[in-house]
């Protein structure tokens, strides 16, 4: 069966890429056949934490229909079972992309033949980020302990609700009757989905309950990385019962990762971390993550050194 | 459809059953607590300042209440007025309560089963029954699982007496091959749930080790 990831998170450099890739890994390594979507558009660079070099096909191909299958564009990287799509070759504009190419896009990766398909995606709250995070029912929020991580995580989490919301209430034509009721609140602000929820359900219960439906069919979850010491020891468990009773009661914790400098190390010199220090506790936090993420009880997979 | 924040009643505040014990519910409050305080990185930027006085100022509420016998009696009924809960969800009393620190179970003290075991050996029945065991050839986990059982005594307390641990234990008594420890160990461990029973550790430890390929 095929699944999808998301891998978001709001902040820049909180890890999305280096968990995207180390996942990646790691399920390849258990034999699956995985391609890492780079969807940083104009900031792509997946490749690196990969140790590759820049990717010789890209979804630049695609989008100027060099190809005509999205999977023809998949370069396999250095450890067997797993693919790259890299988005690095792309125009400098590609940020910037026309509706319908985004449309066209996101139906490709949904159907890409693979068994996992994870979407690395970049920083902020733009409606590109958004919408290709909303691509899979199942997202994965990375932050960290820092405060402004947290911040930005929690904007980004009611982002993608509100736009979900926003999305399915323009294709049942409700969209502009929110429109009013959100103009009357204090400021124009919505607070966060539930309050939209609360608007649509004064207006038409049943309609309530259909967008309530909708968005009870996302599935998120929490990685805390960059896990020091020094941080509660619960802070991952705190956010998440936070962010089901003020965001959506839809997220589950998936793990701390911990920091660990040679991360950093590995980066600077293109090396794949897992591969040259699998023994280190950020390692087995990955693979317990996994093992949360999956369900499926795994072998410990051994990443030898290649030389 | 999902209840906003604000809308939530003090025992879904703090997540607890409705007939929650003041163990629970002193848990509960120290739980919320250090997510919503002033400084708490888990909901840093969510709130405004005011916001969070309402918060805190209800999740303080809750708890004097809740932890009140009297109050709390009238909010519950209040609750059940209002229509909110039925009244059966209070009186059901299944509570989570503090764990003794000092726990003195008469059956767990193994001097106890010994005495037991002394007792009930001495018994014309059980003695046969020990007697006709130890005279066969080969003995089996199921012997002396039998005999165990007919002393009535629990495997726990061969464990309590032996301190051998009870995966084993079982493991000896379903003959089961795969989980029995190396030989040596298997020996002692023979001789200790042999000594334990009070019959001769000698004839169970040569039986045993012969019914065993």
């Amino acid at each position: 069966m095929r699944r999808i990831y998301s891998i978001g998170g709001g902040k820049g450099g909180s890890g999305k890429s280096f968990i995207a890739a180390s996942l990646g890994i790691l399920l390849a390594k258990q034999g699956k056949r995985v391609v890492l979507v780079d969807l940083d558009l104009g900031a792509s660079n997946l490749h690196t934490l990969l140790g590759q070099k820049m990717p010789e096909k890209g979804l630049d191909e695609y989008i100027d229909k060099t190809v005509s299958r999205l999977e023809e564009v998949a370069v396999l990287t250095t450890i067997p079972n797993l693919y790259l799509l890299s988005s690095t070759r792309c125009s400098l504009e590609i940020a910037n992309l026309f509706y319908a190419q985004k449309l066209k896009i996101i139906n490709a990766i949904k159907n890409l033949p693979f068994d996992y398909i994870l979407l690395d995606l970049g920083p902020g709250t733009n409606f590109n980020t958004l919408d290709f995070f909303l691509i899979a029912p199942e997202g994965l929020f990375v932050t960290t302990p820092e405060p402004t991580a947290i911040e930005n995580t929690f904007i980004f989490m009611k982002s993608v609700y509100l736009r979900k919301l926003k999305l399915s209430l323009k294709e049942a034509n409700m969209w502009h009757i929110c429109q009013e009721e959100i103009a009357k609140l204090s400021r124009g602000a919505l607070k966060s989905p539930l309050d939209l929820i609360s608007i649509l359900t004064a207006r038409d219960p049943e309609k309530g309950r259909i967008f309530e439906d909708l968005l009870s069919n996302l599935e998120f979850r929490l990685i805390l990385n960059k896990f020091r010491g020094q941080v509660k020891e619960n802070l991952g468990e705190q956010l998440v019962e936070v962010c089901n009773r003020h965001v959506y009661p839809s997220f589950d914790f998936l793990g701390n990762i911990s920091y660990d400098n040679r991360v950093y190390e590995s980066i600077i010199a293109r090396d794949i971390f897992i591969k040259k220090y699998p023994y280190t506790k950020t390692v087995s936090d990955l693979q317990s993550m996994i093992r949360n993420l999956t369900g499926e009880e795994q072998e410990v997979v051994q990443v030898r050194v290649q030389r | 459809m999902i209840k906003k924040f604000k809308d939530l009643n003090y025992y879904e505040l703090l997540r607890i059953p409705y007939n929650a014990s003041s163990f629970e519910i002193r848990q509960a409050y120290k739980h919320i607590l250090a997510i919503y305080e002033e400084n708490s990185l888990a909901t840093y930027s969510l709130f405004v300042e005011d916001e969070r006085k309402v918060i805190l100022s209800k999740i303080e509420d809750a708890f004097l209440t809740l932890i009140d016998d009297k109050k709390r009696e009238s909010y519950d009924n209040n609750l059940v007025s209002m229509g909110e809960v039925s009244d059966k969800m209070f009186t059901d009393k299944e509570q989570k309560k503090a764990i003794p620190i000092f726990q003195t179970n008469e059956s767990r003290t193994s001097n106890n089963s010994l005495t037991r075991i002394k007792k009930k050996i001495q018994e014309k029945e059980a003695a046969d029954f020990a007697a006709t065991m130890l005279k066969r050839d080969q003995i089996t986990g199921k012997d002396l699982k039998n005999l165990r059982e007919s002393l009535g005594i629990e495997l726990e307390e061969i464990f309590q007496a032996t301190k051998i641990s009870p995966t084993t234990l079982a493991a000896i008594e379903k003959d089961d091959m795969v989980n029995l420890p190396p030989k040596i160990y298997l020996i002692s461990f023979l001789k200790s749930y042999a000594e334990a029973l009070q019959i001769d550790p000698k004839q169970v430890v040569d039986g045993y080790i012969k019914n065993i390929p």
